[in-house]
């Protein structure tokens, strides 16, 4: 059945022409999740369902990540579509009440896209938050359909955690920061099509800001240290609408919206536009009506627009309003409740012969050091070696990853997201912290065309996680990355914290280094790897876990600039093994091998 | 009686994102340091200003150009003409600039990007306050992370012999004579595009930073234990 024609039923009436504006933003599948819904609820979860995942550091802190894709805007308009790709995730994480403390992209391209790096860089650089580590992977698979998956971290004190809901009608909404544009409008619509659709305008490109970003930062940290936020919603894809409804919606309450009140960038705009409007660096503030008056006044003392703009009810309808007109009236709840796709069983198979399928090696060292990763001065290991650590100046610290594996996706989607999640908790454990959950991102080719591929990745990652104990935080998922039909690899990226009891991380040395483990891949060997990983990690030995031991010109220069010259004979693996190199000549029951020197 | 704490103040201006960095190496080091707000005021207990590293305003404009005809800037003259001393880091430094208590300009980096990574410098002057703890001719390692950070000379505005304090090993940004670092005449300020405070740890990669803080804060005890001896001989 067409959506229209369910709304329709379940409104009892024919939709409005501003309805179908509205339902179209948030029953996309960007907003909606319609297609994957089905298969995020059967995953191993923990600390779920808010603007980001949650999971405790230590007695006093709480960590704050998730991933999020802005393949779409990026391949139209690298520059802006990265950088407002940052923005947006940062603004989740914030949202939780936590400081962003660290980036990650994970970059699939058909070469160095300097408009992509440039709106990173620009971005991060300027917000100061340092972007920690990433992966480049470079194929003609993403010459028209670039994938740009960005991770934000952030850590807060427990007290200071803030949900992402309303709670009782009399609260107010204040949408805070820049004032609002045409940019953006139906962006997320836009994002689940085909880049062909009629959507793949720069219209639909949000523009970002990131000195705002910056103001919006600050202002929203020393509101909740205040005391003043009582829920909080970044305004990402589908602006006020989805940030003022999800608000709402979730604690069965209604809201009055006045669109009148919305400080605008562009003064002749229409209800709904500025109702769906994207424009970035814009904050939903749940708070009381006494409350509301500071809110406002700490916003403009950081040269942000700031308004209340919503009234909570308790009539559970979503009504929006401008001066006495009434723009759309329709249940709150309706509006998060996007049909359902059906999902698809999967029944895993053994795991078959993988090629080897090689990404074009670059050195990423051009690519990271335009970005500021030392900001903030908690970049304990930086990039260029892996995974990256970073501390926590009042507690220990916690390891950060992003990894995947489309190579392989591309034979065997089951396999390939069992395999990436694998391999995360070794190089997680490689710098002897502990695997405390993920965040993943799904990115697809067509799952009306080809319906099984997504749930083969989806029973993969289930699997794998449930193998490995990690339990999912957060997620994100884009579809139709397709260019005239034809699609990308299945993509699947993990994002994944550990946390380090204490910040003695192994460090290279000059030394023999070994090759240890097993040139092939049997699952039942994994975990006696991963304890011989944590053995030799906690020993003090400095530990490469990669997929790919041919490509190691970044890890090379990295070393030489500490004063180290790496000489190893690159050990000959499948392209699922079970290997890892070892600086340091260290006991093992596994086989071992010499393989070079660290001089 | 006992000599309070040196007292050091970082200027946080609107887009300023190394200020906290800036906060915790001066605490790391002794100084009893506070934030200091651009509608605030300096106070005048003050012995060392730090203006940080960032983006103040976006830099949309010429770097660091907005930043420098703040309110504040006029108290910050009054601090420098009493002898009190000024670090300006990266952004801190452009500012100076268009403050004019600098000589030279910064340019967009020659290779027309940002640039992030530990760079090997030489230690030109260890006659300043700021850098007594370092050996002439020393070769230290600092982090940079800037992509306006080319120092140029300006007809004759700067003698480079008497106020290059800090010069890259190696060409990073195609700055002038390898200059990172400079001072003014009477060396009570200091401003460089590498971040010594991001350096003040073996643990986040280097602790050559740490003595230019505690050089200034050295410099500082020092300074005031004199007054305090000249004031205890008046007195006898």
């Amino acid at each position: 059945m067409k959506y229209i024609d369910i709304l329709e039923r379940k409104l009892g009436r024919k939709v409005t022409k501003a309805e179908i504006e509205a339902f179209t933003v948030m029953w996309s599948e960007h907003c909606g999740y319609s297609h994957t819904k089905g298969y995020i609820r059967q995953l191993p979860r923990v600390g779920f369902g808010g603007n980001a995942g949650i999971v405790p550091l230590d007695d006093y802190h709480f960590i704050a990540f998730k991933v999020e894709s802005h393949n779409h805007p990026s391949a139209i308009e690298p520059f802006n579509g990265a950088a407002t790709g940052v923005g947006g995730i940062i603004r989740d994480i914030l949202a939780m009440g936590a400081r962003p403390t660290a980036i990650l992209d994970s970059l699939h391209m058909d070469k160095v896209t300097e408009g992509i790096i440039d709106g990173i860089s620009d971005y991060g650089n300027s917000i100061g938050v340092p972007t920690v580590g990433g992966e480049l992977r470079i194929s003609d698979y993403y010459k028209y359909n670039p994938l740009v998956n960005v991770m934000a971290v952030g850590v807060g004190r427990n007290e200071h955690l803030i949900p992402s809901t309303a709670q009782k009608p009399g609260q107010v909404i204040v949408i805070f920061g820049g004032a609002t544009g045409r940019d953006g409008i139906h962006g997320a619509s836009f994002a689940s099509e085909d880049l062909t659709g009629e959507k793949a305008t720069k219209l639909s490109i949000q523009v970002g800001d990131p000195f705002a970003e910056k103001m919006l930062i600050e202002a929203f940290l020393e509101m909740v240290e205040e005391g003043l936020v009582e829920g909080a919603q970044d305004l990402g894809a589908g602006g006020v609408l989805s940030a003022t409804s999800e608000l709402v919606a979730k604690a069965n309450l209604g809201a009055i919206v006045h669109l009148d009140r919305m400080p605008l960038r562009e003064p002749d705009m229409n209800p709904v536009e500025i109702l769906i409007s994207e424009s970035q660096e814009r904050m939903a503030v749940v708070t009381s009506v006494e409350k509301a008056n500071r809110v406002i006044e700490i916003a403009r003392r950081y040269l942000l627009f700031a308004d209340i703009v919503v009234e909570v009810t308790e009539t559970g309808r979503y009504v929006a309003k401008y001066n006495d007109g009434t723009v759309i009236d329709v249940p709150a709840k309706l509006l998060e409740e996007s049909p359902e796709e059906r999902t698809y069983g999967y029944r895993p198979v053994e795991m078959p012969k993988f090629n080897w399928i090689k990404f074009k090696n670059v050195d990423a060292h051009g690519v990271f050091e335009r970005y500021d990763y030392m900001v903030g001065t908690d970049t304990v290991v930086r990039p260029g070696y892996g995974p990256a650590v970073i501390r926590v100046k009042s507690s220990s610290g916690y390891s950060l990853v992003i990894h995947s594996r489309a190579d392989l996706g591309l034979q065997e989607p089951y396999w390939a997201a069992y395999i990436t999640l694998l391999e995360c908790v070794r190089k997680t454990l490689s710098v002897g912290a502990r695997p405390l959950a993920i965040t993943d991102g799904i990115n697809y080719a067509d799952p009306d065309v080809q319906p099984e591929g997504l749930a083969a990745q989806m029973k993969g990652l289930k699997d794998a996680c449930e193998f490995a104990n990690v339990p999912v935080a957060s997620g994100n998922a884009s579809l139709y990355n397709t260019y005239k039909g034809n699609g990308i690899p299945p993509t699947l990226v993990i994002g994944m914290i550990g946390k380090l009891e204490n910040l003695n991380v192994p460090r290279p040395r000059k030394s023999a280094i070994y090759a240890i483990g097993f040139k092939d891949f049997k699952l039942e060997r994994e975990r006696l790897l991963w304890n011989e990983i944590e053995r030799i990690a906690k020993a003090g030995y400095f530990i490469v876990s990669m997929h790919d031991f041919s490509t190691m010109s970044t890890l090379k220069q990295e070393l030489q600039k500490i004063g180290l010259d790496m000489k190893v004979k690159s050990p000959k693996c499948e392209p699922v093994h079970q290997l890892i190199m070892v600086f340091g000549d260290v006991d093992t029951k596994l086989p071992k091998e010499l393989i070079g020197y660290c001089n | 009686m006992t000599a309070s704490f040196p007292k050091a103040q970082v200027v946080v201006y609107p887009g300023s994102n190394c200020d906290r960095d800036a906060l915790w190496a001066l605490r790391y080091v002794g100084f009893d340091a506070e934030f200091v707000d651009i509608r605030s005021h300096i106070g005048s207990d003050v012995n060392l200003l730090v203006l940080p590293g960032g983006f103040s305003y976006g830099d949309y404009l010429r770097v660091g150009a907005v930043a420098a005809r703040e309110p504040i800037s006029s108290e910050i003259r009054d601090f420098m003409s009493r002898g009190g001393l000024i670090i300006g880091i990266c952004n801190g430094f452009q500012i100076l600039i268009e403050m004019g208590i600098l000589p030279g300009a910064l340019l967009q980096n020659s290779t027309g990007k940002f640039i992030c990574k530990i760079v090997e410098l030489e230690v030109v002057d260890n006659e300043t306050p700021f850098t007594r703890y370092f050996e002439r001719g020393e070769k230290i390692h600092l982090p940079i992370a800037h992509g306006f950070g080319r120092y140029v000379k300006t007809n004759g505005l700067v003698n480079s012999q008497d106020n290059v304090i800090f010069r890259y090993a190696q060409d990073v940004n195609g700055a002038d004579e390898l200059i990172a670092g400079i001072s003014n005449e009477n060396k009570n300020v200091l401003g460089l595009m590498p971040h010594p405070e991001r350096a003040i740890e073996k643990l986040i990669g280097s602790d050559d930073g740490l003595r230019v803080f505690l050089s200034a804060f050295n410099y500082i005890k020092t300074s005031s234990e004199n007054m305090l001896q000249k004031t205890k001989v008046g007195v006898a």
